[in-house]
């Protein structure tokens, strides 16, 4: 049992590293900032232009959007983390992560919204309409709030996705959690830094899954 | 003379990017790769969604220390990135005597993530069907195995389909994060290849591999969708 | 006096299917036409060319005179004039009954919240639902639901109300107080197009009758005529499959 807490929960270790970790978890958090508000917008309009434009339009949406879903993120981001300079296209590491990472979540923020657009029902936009609102306004006052309420603990989901997703920026070596979790582990010869980490991702993670738990439960019981 | 006059941008793009010579002399790795990501897939997929739905039937018991556990469980699978899995389960466990390959350590960690929100999806189904199902079906002198196969499983897959295809498809997708534990999948392989070349067409290489693996995948899960369109 | 308002030779088909065949009909200032047919005849889809929420393929629409068919239209303008109560009451569920009734208020017209809400309160008072201002949608029986999806086309002071079944989605016990509002209406003057199935309420209120079939409109008249002495023998069936002969 010593020997189990020695190597996974060593608190020497765990002292020593722990603000090294914090910098990390501050990097996790600023990528998720810049990125989920960043997807939000992005996967809005995309199911917008889907949702309002002409049919060619809706096509090229479902196809960006397939496209997005089916590639793994990871591919994405080493892609163009080391194609960039082939392309003699010089980006900042961080602006490089939150484009691989921005292009991945608007389509699955996409596919949400698009979903929550369709499951407004049309009366509102007909009724909306006839008392003289114009199509602006009508997707801002009517249709997109009902919209967003109805698929939020998809986005909620989707958000928590997200997060987790930034993990991935490690293998570019970006400062985030995993990634100085893993320098330490490597320096300190003991996986006490990842087992740390696992749980200081559980601590920001955790609640919201148990949020997003009882809006899906709530959801779908019959009363 | 050609080689006097300089490429012009398209022509170094398609030399980093597409380059024939290149591709061909990594073709048979490339394939290796994603005989084993299918594979891999193929795994995970299985245990997933097997022990997922075990889960979810083990918590219809309503047994509390049990059901406390499994909500443990899928909260905590769910919570924590698949990568991290992959690194403890591939970099801690070898500390307690507990080493495992590189195949073992990716499909047990996606194996566990999807298995935590397979049972989830499925637990969610169930909770939507009626409880008068289950008491009409009882009534009739169904036994509870018998009224859980014949009556709620057959309309709680109907709710499930969908969200269950788009969640393995993207679990399947973390097979590429193996490349991190030095599995050899497609992206390790192409990756390498890179790096060994000095160009970057592997890399487009797998990325079309993973394109071809996983578009028809999503392309069936959006026939799924519209098949099965969730109720609410 | 020229009609408040009045369709022309209106002709509607979606893709091979033709579901208006020329309809011509006009709505006098101040009068309650009553639309009467069995369910296919195309008298939703008539009434929806009014304020163009259908958009027919040939033919003209005149509200006071003015084509709206006609390119250049200011449609937002015109839908304030024409207003329409639907079947389905289609309240916005995340606002309340006031904020329902004073969107349109606060956004088109470009009234001040202050003014918005003064008018808004008003047009609910006329269906006597200012108890309910603050009330959300989802608390509100399809009666009050629908009264105040009347009173968020009232807000708007328009010349002309448009009635989509108005009451078909009721419970028997909540009619009533509908049309009530609607009796109330149109003793105030307004000029309205009713599509229903209350033949009571049709041969108490309605200034004139008008039967569709098929797309086409194949008698009208005062509702003593309609109901008592129906000369087409559709709209005799039509009576007599409802029990109204």
């Amino acid at each position: 049992m010593d020997n189990l807490i020695n190597v996974f929960f060593n608190p020497d270790i765990m002292e020593k590293v722990w603000p090294f970790l914090l910098q990390g978890l501050w990097m996790t958090l600023l990528l998720s900032l810049t990125v989920v508000p960043l997807g939000l917008a992005g996967g809005l309009l995309v199911a917008l232009a889907g949702n309002q434009g002409p049919r060619w339009l809706r096509w090229t949406m479902v196809v960006y959007v397939d496209f997005f879903r089916a590639f793994p993120p990871l591919v994405l981001l080493i892609l163009i983390y080391f194609g960039l300079p082939f392309l003699s296209i010089d980006m900042p590491k961080f602006a490089a992560v939150a484009m691989g990472f921005l292009l991945n979540n608007s389509s699955y923020y996409g596919e949400v919204f698009r979903a929550g657009l369709e499951s407004v029902p049309r009366g509102q936009t007909e009724a909306a309409r006839s008392t003289g609102l114009n199509r602006f306004q009508t997707l801002w006052h009517v249709v997109i709030p009902q919209a967003t309420r109805n698929v939020l603990p998809e986005l909620i989901s989707n958000t928590l996705e997200v997060i987790k997703l930034t993990a991935l920026a490690s293998v570019v070596a970006m400062p985030e959690l995993l990634n100085n979790a893993r320098q330490a582990q490597a320096l300190t010869y003991n996986p006490t830094p990842i087992v740390l980490a696992a749980l200081m991702y559980l601590m920001l993670l955790w609640p919201v899954v148990r949020l997003l738990s009882r809006l899906e439960h709530r959801s779908t019981v019959v009363r | 003379m050609n080689s006097a006059a300089p490429l012009s941008t398209l022509d170094r793009f398609l030399f980093s990017f597409f380059n024939p010579e290149v591709a061909a002399r990594y073709v048979a790795p490339m394939l290796d790769g994603m005989l084993l990501t299918i594979g891999l897939g193929l795994c995970v997929i299985a245990t997933g969604l097997v022990l997922g739905l075990t889960l979810a039937v083990v918590r219809i018991q309503h047994v509390r220390l049990i059901n406390g556990i499994i909500v443990a469980f899928a909260d905590i699978f769910r919570a924590l990135p698949p990568l991290v899995v992959i690194i403890l389960l591939f970099f801690a466990f070898p500390y307690i005597e507990l080493s495992m390959s590189a195949f073992t350590a990716t499909w047990l960690a996606l194996s566990l993530v999807l298995a935590a929100f397979t049972e989830e999806i499925f637990w969610t189904g169930m909770l939507a069907i009626p409880k008068g199902q289950w008491e009409a079906a009882r009534s009739t002198g169904l036994g509870p195995w018998a009224t859980l196969v014949q009556v709620i499983l057959p309309q709680a897959v109907r709710m499930t389909v969908p969200p269950l295809t788009n969640r393995t498809i993207a679990i399947t997708k973390g097979t590429a994060l193996g490349s991190v534990v030095a599995l050899h999948e497609v992206l390790n392989v192409s990756s390498a290849a890179s790096s060994e070349a000095g160009n970057a067409t592997p890399l487009v290489m797998g990325a079309a591999a993973y394109l071809i693996l996983f578009i028809p995948f999503v392309v069936f899960g959006r026939w799924v969708e519209t098949r099965f369109a969730w109720k609410r | 006096m020229r009609p408040a308002l009045e369709l022309r030779d209106l002709c509607k088909a979606y893709g091979a299917l033709a579901v208006l065949h020329g309809v011509s009909l006009s709505v006098p200032t101040g009068k309650l036409v009553f639309v009467i047919g069995p369910s296919g005849s195309g008298k939703s889809t008539l009434l929806r060319c009014c304020n163009l929420l259908e958009v027919p393929q040939s033919g003209a629409v005149l509200v006071d005179g003015q084509d709206i068919t006609q390119a250049g239209v200011d449609l937002n303008r015109l839908r304030q004039q024409v207003g329409m109560v639907f079947q389905s009451f289609n309240l916005y569920p995340h606002m309340t009954a006031l904020g329902n009734v004073t969107l349109a208020l606060r956004k088109v017209q470009k009234l001040s919240k202050a003014q918005a809400q003064a008018d808004g309160l008003q047009a609910l008072a006329r269906v006597g639902l200012t108890d309910k201002a603050n009330t959300y949608p989802g608390q509100l029986s399809g009666g009050q639901q629908q009264r105040v999806g009347i009173a968020r086309s009232l807000a708007l002071k328009p010349k002309i109300l448009l009635f989509d079944e108005p009451t078909s989605a009721l419970d028997p016990e909540l009619v009533g107080s509908v049309l009530q509002v609607m009796r109330e209406l149109r003793e105030s003057g307004m000029t309205m197009v009713v599509v229903s199935h209350e033949m009571g309420f049709a041969r108490a209120a309605a200034d004139h009758v008008v039967f569709m079939d098929k797309g086409q409109i194949l008698e009208q008249g005062s509702p003593q005529v309609i109901f008592d002495t129906p000369q087409h023998p559709r709209l005799r069936e039509f009576l007599t499959a409802l029990g109204q002969r």
